[in-house]
């Protein structure tokens, strides 16, 4: 079975937490404990039964009325599984979004009819575009608040569409859903409410998502956790990251330059013939060889490049970043001190709106392209090209600071 | 869900906890297992050794409130051997000699008697991770954790200032005397350890199988922890049982209902 992560993102309070309560309550996704819990809660503080309670488990999220941190519950859908990651919408939180919305296959933008796009809802759609997730579902919410009006509902689905157009997205394949999260209108079930809408949350979600890229089609790349020694015999454990290894694969490994053969892949109490994408596996090499942790390996006649200079689309969430500043950047196993070279196309990235051409400073909640030179050879891949190996998370004293995608790779 | 797609789908998850534990070998000084002989913690150790192929390479804690059932401990005693675990049992003899116990109440019970060892387990060997069995759809407030979760010196857990956590990039706690906990089995659900279970044939404990229309779903303490009743008493009929069932996982654990935020101020306080 396939498991999809959909992230929910859009402003606060447009409705995002309850969508998903509603999903997972009409579905009969609920435990009937959890149910239980709600209602002893809201009785006992005297508040009204909310689907978001669901969600926002942590007494200030329910005394506030608002998600603080992301969290995730699984719902299944007919032939798949969906784990739904729910994110906050105000901007304080940037890092928990940034965190939930990292692993998402798909992303569903939840806008209120009532007040269309607001800065919230240009900071995720920003933010989702720059994390790469392609796939998009609007549910345009609140639909009973208009008395469920068609007009109203396509009004905003121009202007969230061109909006869209505009970050490059393409906005003719992207569906749009009218709903009502609070009264359970379209989420799961179809309303009677607006005959002239054909569809759901769900039907939208169960037909866009399409299968996750296995990196089946992409270059093999096994990244090095860890060298272990089982009884004498050295095991260079990690993942492959993209494509298939195979016993008696000639490999390269970068920056160390060694030329090895695969003599065996091995799992507890067993060997493989061959490993895929995804696979956490140990390699056994031949002639046995000295490999580090944040090395990576391909095919001999397909190596990968260790590089000394990169740039990435990047949004910083501490401190400042400057030009000929020395961060941290982790990109898979390795962890490389890197000079920040050039800052460019400066973005805020609360409203997504670009600040500046040339800086000689990203600040927090900016996003930017920046160029670094690595301090000892790294071994990066376009986003574009090896997803698993072109996103990064910079540090500063062990911190995460922040994340990007790689757009060039240099010598 | 067809026969080979399930498989697929467990395998993924192994792949993911491996991954992690693997991590966290590779960026810690001195880590250790919990393990509490459940059927969680006890998959979580069967990942470790896959992981490290058999041996693992650090120590595995038993945080002992005195008040387990006796199964649990001819269980512990049994898979010790068998796996060849570096055992270490943590308790605080103090509290349990001043006669902590159900009888103080809940919260103090479980704050004295399993964080406050736990604790005194960390000061004694100095541990910087702890690997934990926690998962996301067991509570709400489980499901805000992350992979790597910072704990200060107090054990506090600082919910509402989570680390920036994307793409397998994990944090460390960052100053002295703190410590990390680890989640390789964050990402699973209660269903799939079951049939996690049944794929690999883990040894489980006895009481998760029914006996006289009884069987423990969730195992903690004695005088917390009731059966449910279900006539499951083998793996393949609790995996039947679980696909159709409504209830919830904890439903006989007292400490998750006690009161209205209960578990996030246990969980804020260090507790599991």
């Amino acid at each position: 079975m396939e498991n999809v992560n959909v992230v929910f993102v859009g402003h606060i309070d447009h409705g995002k937490s309850t969508t998903i309560g509603r999903l997972l309550y009409d579905s009969d996704s609920v435990e009937s404990e959890r149910v239980e819990e709600i209602q002893k809660f809201t009785d006992e503080l005297k508040r009204r039964f909310e689907f978001a309670y669901f969600l926002d488990a942590l007494e200030e999220e329910r005394k506030g009325d608002m998600t603080i941190d992301t969290t995730r519950v699984v719902f299944k859908g007919k032939d798949r599984l969906y784990t739904i990651i729910d994110s906050p919408g105000h901007k304080e939180f940037l890092k928990n979004m940034l965190t939930g919305a990292s692993q998402a296959d798909a992303a569903i933008l939840i806008l209120s009819v009532e007040e269309g796009i607001q800065e919230q809802t240009r900071r995720h759609i920003f933010l989702v575009s720059l994390l790469g997730i392609k796939h998009i579902v609007v549910a345009i919410n609140k639909m009973d608040a208009v008395g469920y009006d068609q007009q109203a509902f396509e009004k905003i689905k121009d202007e969230m569409k061109k909006f869209l157009g505009s970050l490059g997205f393409e906005a003719e394949k992207i569906p749009f859903v009218p709903i009502s999260a609070r009264e359970g209108d379209n989420v799961f079930k179809r309303s009677e409410k607006m005959p002239w809408f054909d569809g759901t949350l769900i039907s939208a979600l169960d037909r866009t998502v399409s299968v996750r890229e296995k990196l089946l089609t992409k270059p093999l790349r096994f990244a090095v956790q860890d060298v272990y020694d089982v009884s004498g015999e050295k095991i260079v454990v990690g993942r492959v990251e993209s494509n298939v290894i195979r016993q008696n694969d000639e490999l390269a490994f970068q920056p160390s330059g060694i030329h090895v053969r695969v003599e065996r892949i091995k799992v507890f109490e067993g060997e493989l013939k061959e490993a895929k994408a995804g696979d956490a596996v140990g390699l056994v090499l031949s002639p046995p060889t000295t490999i580090r942790r944040g090395e990576v390996c391909s095919l001999a006649k397909d190596p990968p490049k260790a590089v000394g200079e990169f740039s990435g689309e990047l949004v910083l969430l501490f401190g400042e970043l400057r030009k000929g500043d020395t961060i941290v950047v982790r990109c898979s196993t390795a962890k490389v001190n890197c000079e920040v070279q050039d800052i460019s196309k400066k973005i805020n990235s609360e409203t997504g709106e670009s600040i500046e051409e040339l800086s000689d400073v990203v600040n927090p909640n900016e996003a930017a392209i920046v160029k670094f030179r690595a301090l000892e050879p790294l071994v990066v891949e376009k986003f574009s090209e090896i997803p698993e190996l072109g996103r990064f998370v910079i540090a500063k004293n062990d911190k995460n600071v922040g994340a990007g995608v790689t757009l060039e790779v240099g010598k | 869900m067809k026969h080979m797609d399930k498989l697929s789908y467990l395998d993924n998850l192994e792949n993911l906890s491996i991954y992690i534990i693997r991590e966290a070998k590779a960026q810690f000084k001195k880590p250790a297992a919990l393990w509490s002989m459940g059927k969680d913690s006890t998959t979580l150790i069967y990942l470790c050794r896959k992981a490290f192929y058999g041996k693992i390479p650090f120590p595995v804690i038993h945080i002992d409130t005195e008040q387990k059932f006796p199964q649990m401990y001819e269980f512990r005693d049994r898979m010790v051997k068998e796996w060849g675990l570096n055992l270490i049992v943590a308790k605080n003899e103090e509290a349990i000699k001043a006669g902590v116990g159900p009888g103080s109440g809940k919260f103090e019970c479980c704050t004295k008697l399993k964080t406050e060892a736990l604790k005194l387990a960390l000061k004694e060997y100095g541990f910087d991770a702890l690997l934990l069995a926690i998962r996301r759809d067991e509570h709400g407030i489980r499901a805000k954790e992350r992979i790597f979760s910072p704990r200060d010196e107090d054990f506090y857990w600082d919910y509402g200032n989570q680390p920036l956590e994307m793409w397998d990039q994990y944090q460390k706690a960052q100053e002295e005397a703190t410590h990390t906990r680890v989640h390789p089995i964050l990402h699973w659900r209660e269903l799939d350890v079951w049939r996690y279970i049944q794929k690999e044939d883990i040894p489980i404990n006895p009481m998760y199988f029914a006996k006289d229309g009884k069987r423990y779903r969730s195992l903690g303490c004695m005088p917390c922890t009731s059966p449910i009743a279900s006539n499951a008493s083998t793996v393949d009929e609790v995996v039947e049982e679980l696909e159709r069932t409504k209830a919830a996982e904890r439903a006989g654990r007292a400490q998750d209902k006690e009161a209205a935020f209960m578990m996030q101020k246990l969980r804020a306080l260090g507790y599991m």
